[in-house]
């Protein structure tokens, strides 16, 4: 779907489900996390379905994820930051809170 | 500039609310003229949408947005060296007709007042619908410009594009200047154009600039050997946990087309949130189908105290919307007795011609890409509110059994009570019920907008230290 270029640039880390990566500085957590190839971020906790970012400018709340233990943070406007967490919300039983 | 961190309440002249062409801009002047101005946006950066990133842009990035893209950075510069309060990351999720606003900004809300609110909230993608829209890999053609804003990110394999307007051709020619492999343009808009766009050609023969720009991108399609089909029906993407493909019909003919990612594009329309919240009149646009705040050539809504600036209050485009920008700015100073009328007509005037001459090829376009209501036609199983899952089944059914108010239909089933608020869903349910009951859409009826607009927690709003009045 997505992928990374110009990584050698200036870079941070941020800890994607338990994992560190190095992103590009400067982008949004959802760019991010669509750049290191992850199709879905999130699982609709009424249907199941897998989700994914969708408008990518704050409207539709598709890209929500839990960000520094917070969850369901708009990931596409919050840009991400050296040792940022960034857990996709992908498991069905979490449900909403 | 200050950028004021840790401050709970505070009291301003001007409150504007969102960082795009048009706030940027009415709040620079209002600042330049003397005036007390906070402006609050959602964003880390300012710029908007359609000048996202724009200071900190590669220029490998620069070099493929262009020109138009480019025009953002005096913009963004002078709003830097303004002195304004401004503060990022902040989502507002109250506005109150009396002037006080409350905003979440890193997991704290807080309150402030203005004597004027500008609501520079700018414009969407249009909402449309189509089996398979929820499939990860499907995305508005606006959300993946706005990746290549960003940097550093890019669509890998191959890309289908549907829809309709300007913008989606546009992003065609990004990609195919990123080197994106293009499976297909699929474009709703009908091969013939229109008569009443036609009409409207001579004026826009005045801005010949724009015309060759569409011309200049249809001739990169074309010779970039897309394959590009006009007045295509039945939109789907099919697959089972992402999009494998996207299915439509082009007349008789089936189209079936695998694709990685599928981005659709269907016109914009202005993010009416605050001004349905504020209950500010509201006029319907029947060329582009969209509801915008009822405002005076200064932006002033139904509310004395709230201006509707840039794209929110009508879709103009981005070189328009500073300049309206501008002309809001102009009318609080007068009102606030910083600059005397005299002063504002006469700039008043200067501004009007510049726009005049912009908004010369619009009508023109507008017409062109009129979306027709047969685009929310969509099949039964159509997941019509993504938030809670809701299909046209159900909506047809409630439609059927005598909901022909979109809060009945809310309040029976649940869309627009999700995170998103309607805002993905309102205008298409309008759309449903006008087709299905044979009223107007006027009659129809809108989702009614309550705060708070934005998701944020109960024990955040607990917590908020309230301005005394």
């Amino acid at each position: 779907m997505f992928s990374l270029y110009d990584v050698t640039d200036k870079t941070v880390t941020i800890i994607l489900d338990g994992i560190p990566q190095e992103v590009p500085a400067g982008i949004s957590v959802a760019a991010a996390v669509l750049g290191k190839g992850h199709v879905h971020t999130r699982v609709s906790p009424v249907s199941g379905e897998p989700r994914a970012p969708y408008c990518m400018m704050g409207v539709c709340y598709e890209c929500m994820m839990e960000i520094d233990g917070h969850r369901d943070q708009q990931s596409c406007q919050i840009l991400v930051k050296e040792g940022m967490t960034v857990n996709r919300q992908i498991l069905i039983t979490e449900g909403p809170q | 500039m200050k950028e004021l961190m840790n401050v709970s309440t505070i009291g301003f002249d001007v409150a504007v609310i969102g960082a795009g062409p048009a706030g940027i801009s009415c709040a620079a002047s209002l600042a330049d003229i003397g005036l007390e101005v906070v402006i609050l946006d959602e964003q880390a950066n300012p710029g908007g949408q359609i000048y996202k990133n724009i200071e900190k842009v590669s220029d490998a990035c620069l070099k493929i947005l262009g020109e138009d893209y480019k025009a953002g950075k005096p913009l963004v510069q002078r709003f830097r060296n303004s002195k304004l309060t401004y503060f990022s990351g902040a989502c507002v999720w109250q506005v109150n007709t009396d002037g006080h606003i409350f905003y979440s900004k890193e997991g704290n809300s807080h309150e402030i007042a203005a004597r004027y609110i500008v609501v520079a909230t700018g414009a969407m993608e249009r909402p449309v619908p189509f089996p398979g829209w929820t499939l990860p890999g499907v995305m508005g053609a606006g959300g993946a410009n706005n990746l290549i804003k960003n940097g550093g990110v890019k669509p890998s394999g191959r890309v289908v594009l549907a829809g309709s307007g300007p913008l989606l051709l546009l992003e065609a020619v990004h990609l195919i200047e990123m080197d994106v492999e293009i499976g297909a343009i699929l474009e709703t808009t009908p091969a013939v154009p229109n008569l009443s766009s036609l009409v409207n050609l001579p004026k826009a023969l005045k801005r010949i600039d724009l015309l060759k720009k569409g011309i200049v991108m249809l001739h990169k399609i074309r010779k970039a050997g897309i394959k590009h089909y006009k007045g295509i029906r039945n939109l789907t993407a099919k697959g089972n946990d992402r999009v494998e493909s996207v299915h439509a019909m082009k007349a008789d003919i089936p189209l079936d087309i695998d694709t990685d990612l599928l981005l659709v594009h269907f016109g914009v329309i202005p993010n009416t949130a605050i001004f349905r919240q504020l209950e500010c009149r509201h006029q319907w646009n029947d060329v582009q189908r969209y509801w915008f705040p009822q405002c005076d050539k200064w932006g002033r809504t139904s509310l004395d105290n709230v201006f509707a600036a840039g794209d929110g209050c009508f879709v103009h485009g981005a070189v328009s919307a500073a300049l309206k920008g501008e002309l809001t700015a102009l009318a609080i100073a007068a009102d606030m007795k910083m600059i005397h009328e005299h002063e504002r007509d006469k700039q008043c005037a200067e501004i009007e011609m510049r726009l005049k001459l912009e908004l010369a090829p619009r009508q023109f376009i507008d017409a062109m890409y009129s979306p027709s209501q047969a685009l929310y036609k969509m099949p039964t199983e159509t997941t019509i509110c993504r938030c809670e899952c809701i299909t046209m089944a159900e909506i047809l059914e409630a439609i059927d059994e005598g909901c022909v108010d979109p809060n009945e239909i809310k309040a029976l089933l649940r869309p627009g009570m999700g995170p998103c608020q309607g805002k993905m869903c309102g205008s298409v349910i309008s759309e449903i019920i006008s087709m299905h009951t044979r009223k107007d859409i006027r009659e129809a009826g809108s989702l009614n907008i309550r705060p708070p607009l934005k998701n944020i927690p109960l024990s955040e709003i607990a917590e908020i230290e309230l301005l005394t009045k």
